[in-house]
């Protein structure tokens, strides 16, 4: 029974990681239809900017860090994808492959490839222990979160000006700018938005696993893609259960799986991913773009 | 046709007749390092070249080998493997009579081969795959790690006979071969000293997928009568043992080579109860008298210690290769393969070391015990595995 539980909270708990990763995805798929690649490296960057302000007052130290990946984004958006805002989603994707690199590879050519072990948050890496069952505190950090920021997202693109003008570009990006949206300003706040996410999964993540390595954000990233996917391309809450839910097949695999067939869990976890699009093409969730419109 | 022919002959010309223009003094011999001078593999192939520099600066201030000032040429295989045999081929254009190239299989092989087919020597460092010889590269490829399979088997016995540990929790990383390699071997030989029922469970975790090891540990939280976890971590080991750590799992932990060094510790700190085993303490107490002069050397010529005892193998690939250079008498690479070949308990700085025609790694070696407390490394003294299983090429 308890491991029942425990696994269960366990499920939460990286789906949890695997769903804040992925609202950063989704969001920018929404509204410019750019699979971010980049979007790991902003996370790795966060983490590095963290380890460099080891000793600093730790309120200071987060706030640094999503100011950097704020401006980070801000930039990625302003040299590399506002050049080629109108090209194809193809030309989009790859160039977002080569900002994710050149990102990865500076950090190699600065900090060098190996790991290096840091130390914020240590008491939010232990858990609350009610009874048998552990309840680590990082994990309801990181669902609060994921709450806090789905829910303060979805009322940012409901009720306010900017927001309203997101959902419209999202909808039809043309028929938006003739109506007289302004596209850098609606893309640049996207951007930013992604940013402060990267960020705030970089501090939750590092709290974690306490190490930053120059690729440690690329399995958040493509996690993060493949929930995009399968929650519906386009919808913020589709991501976020995405990301829920392909944690949860790979904890429960993980549990009950018997230790020969453990070795291949991420091929079980991409038949229940690929079962997921075979039976609903258009993911589990459907973005408002994505409807047909007469 | 024509054309092309031409072409080839005048690249050919110009490939083969510039080193020899370039190099081969008469009073100096070559090693070349076609190894990661950048890029992911760099950090661990640079404590290794450097302490092989090292080496050749002592051989040089004693007068040389043979009368011969050794040079070193490097050549930067940009941590790909593609890019592996141009560097190599790079620094035998230049002369090289040995290679030293990068400490893993799939990132030094490619180099390793084109030394094979130019019939020179190739030493991987730390490579510590037994294909690294020649079974799978060639009878001139050799390795100065000491094999996985030996590692394990080492830490079996380590943990049943100094520890008194009799139920051991296996978790294994499988991103890399070589823990892959340690686990089973840990595995296979604490089952034949504590029984099968030894162990209690095993679990894995690939660090390329796997960020949170929750399911992991609620695992080994399941078991309340592990004496002892076998981790076969590697690059971001760290951040697994954090999270262990964070569940209050206090358990001793035992671990190899790849957990070495204390660049990971920050993400841990004030760890404790936690035994690695090593080519040698870099930390300056190490049993043997030479590791800790070696270490002293290191941060003289360096200004820093090395980050872990891998670099020890860059030193004893020259040990070596000079060693069997002196006995041959000549650079002539079949000479000095069959000098290596001969090397039994040679008393290198990694330890003991013993080759023959068949097998190019060490498994007999003896290795430092490190253990962790409240985040510090102390050396408890060296140990060797009594019984290894037969290498499976």
């Amino acid at each position: 029974m308890n491991f029942a539980l425990q696994t269960a909270i366990d499920a939460l708990s990286v789906g949890s990681i695997y769903a804040l990763s992925a609202l950063g995805i989704g969001l920018l798929f929404g509204i410019m239809r750019l699979i971010n690649f980049a979007q790991s490296e902003f996370v790795t960057i966060g983490i590095y900017i963290l380890m460099l302000s080891a000793g600093i007052w730790f309120p200071l130290a987060a706030l640094g860090a999503i100011c950097v990946v704020v401006v980070l984004a801000l930039v990625v958006e302003r040299l590399a994808f506002r050049p080629i805002r109108t090209a194809d989603p193809a030309t989009l994707l790859v160039t977002s492959f080569a900002v994710s690199y050149l990102l990865q590879y500076s950090l190699v050519l600065i900090f060098g490839a190996r790991p290096i072990g840091l130390d914020i948050l240590p008491d939010l890496a232990r858990p609350f222990v009610i009874g048998s069952v552990r309840v680590p505190r990082i994990d309801i950090a990181t669902i609060g979160a994921t709450a806090v920021l789905l829910s303060a997202f979805a009322l940012f693109l409901r009720k306010t000006r900017i927001g309203i003008e997101m959902r419209a570009a999202a909808v039809d990006f043309r028929m938006a700018r003739l109506l007289g949206i302004r596209a850098n300003r609606v893309i640049a706040v996207a951007f930013a938005m992604s940013g402060l996410l990267a960020a705030v999964v970089a501090i939750l993540f590092a709290a974690r696993t306490g190490v930053a390595a120059p690729t440690i954000g690329l399995e958040l990233a493509l996690v993060g893609f493949v929930a995009t996917v399968i929650g519906g391309m386009g919808s913020l809450v589709g991501a976020v259960f995405g990301g829920l839910a392909v944690g949860v097949v790979t904890v429960l695999l993980q549990a009950l799986l018997p230790p020969e067939l453990r070795a291949y869990r991420e091929a079980f976890v991409y038949i229940v991913v690929i079962a997921v699009l075979v039976l609903r093409p258009q993911g589990l969730f459907r973005g408002a773009a994505a409807r047909e419109r007469v | 046709m024509m054309k092309d022919l031409y072409k080839t002959m005048i690249v050919s010309t110009a490939l083969f007749a510039a080193p020899g223009m370039a190099h081969a003094t008469d009073d100096t011999v070559t090693v070349g390092f076609p190894v990661a001078l950048s890029g992911f593999v760099a950090p661990y192939d640079d404590g290794p070249r450097k302490a092989a520099l090292l080496a050749i600066d002592n051989i040089n201030a004693e007068g040389g080998l043979l009368g011969k000032k050794i040079v070193s040429v490097e050549a930067d295989t940009k941590s790909d493997p593609g890019e592996g045999a141009n560097a190599a081929t790079d620094v035998l254009g230049k002369g090289a009579t040995m290679v030293m190239v990068t400490c893993d299989f799939d990132f030094g092989a490619p180099a390793a081969l084109v030394a094979q087919a130019q019939n020179k020597i190739a030493f991987s460092s730390c490579a510590a795959d037994p294909k690294f010889g020649a079974q799978g590269i060639g009878n001139n490829a050799y390795t100065m790690a000491t094999a996985s399979i030996a590692q394990g088997a080492l830490l079996a016995e380590f943990a049943y006979n100094e520890l008194g540990f009799r139920k051991a929790f296996v978790l294994n990383d499988l991103q890399v071969e070589y823990n892959k390699s340690l686990c089973n071997s840990f595995q296979e030989r604490f089952a034949e000293l504590a029984g099968a029922e030894g162990i209690v469970d095993v679990d894995a975790y690939n660090a390329g997928n796997d960020t949170s090891i929750a399911p992991q540990i609620t695992r080994i939280k399941s078991h309340d009568d592990i004496d002892v976890i076998m981790f076969c971590g590697a690059i971001n080991g760290g951040s697994y043992v954090r999270q262990i750590r964070a569940a209050g799992i206090d358990e001793p932990m035992l671990a190899g080579e790849s957990m070495d060094g204390s660049y990971w510790l920050e993400a841990v700190p004030d760890l404790s109860n936690f035994y690695v085993a090593t080519y040698g303490s870099i930390f300056g107490d190490d049993p043997d008298p030479e590791v800790n002069a070696f270490v002293t050397k290191f941060k003289e010529k360096y200004g820093e210690l090395p980050v872990t005892a891998h670099s020890m193998t860059g030193y004893s690939v020259i040990e070596a290769w000079a060693e069997a250079v002196k006995r041959a008498n000549s650079f002539d690479t079949d000479a000095v393969r069959a000098e290596l070949d001969k090397f039994s308990d040679e008393p290198l700085l990694v330890g003991e070391t013993s080759f023959s025609p068949d097998i190019h790694i060490n498994t007999g070696r003896p290795m430092t015990m490190l253990e962790i407390e409240n985040g510090k490394h102390k050396a408890i003294g060296s140990f060797s595995a009594e019984k290894v299983s037969d290498i499976k090429f």
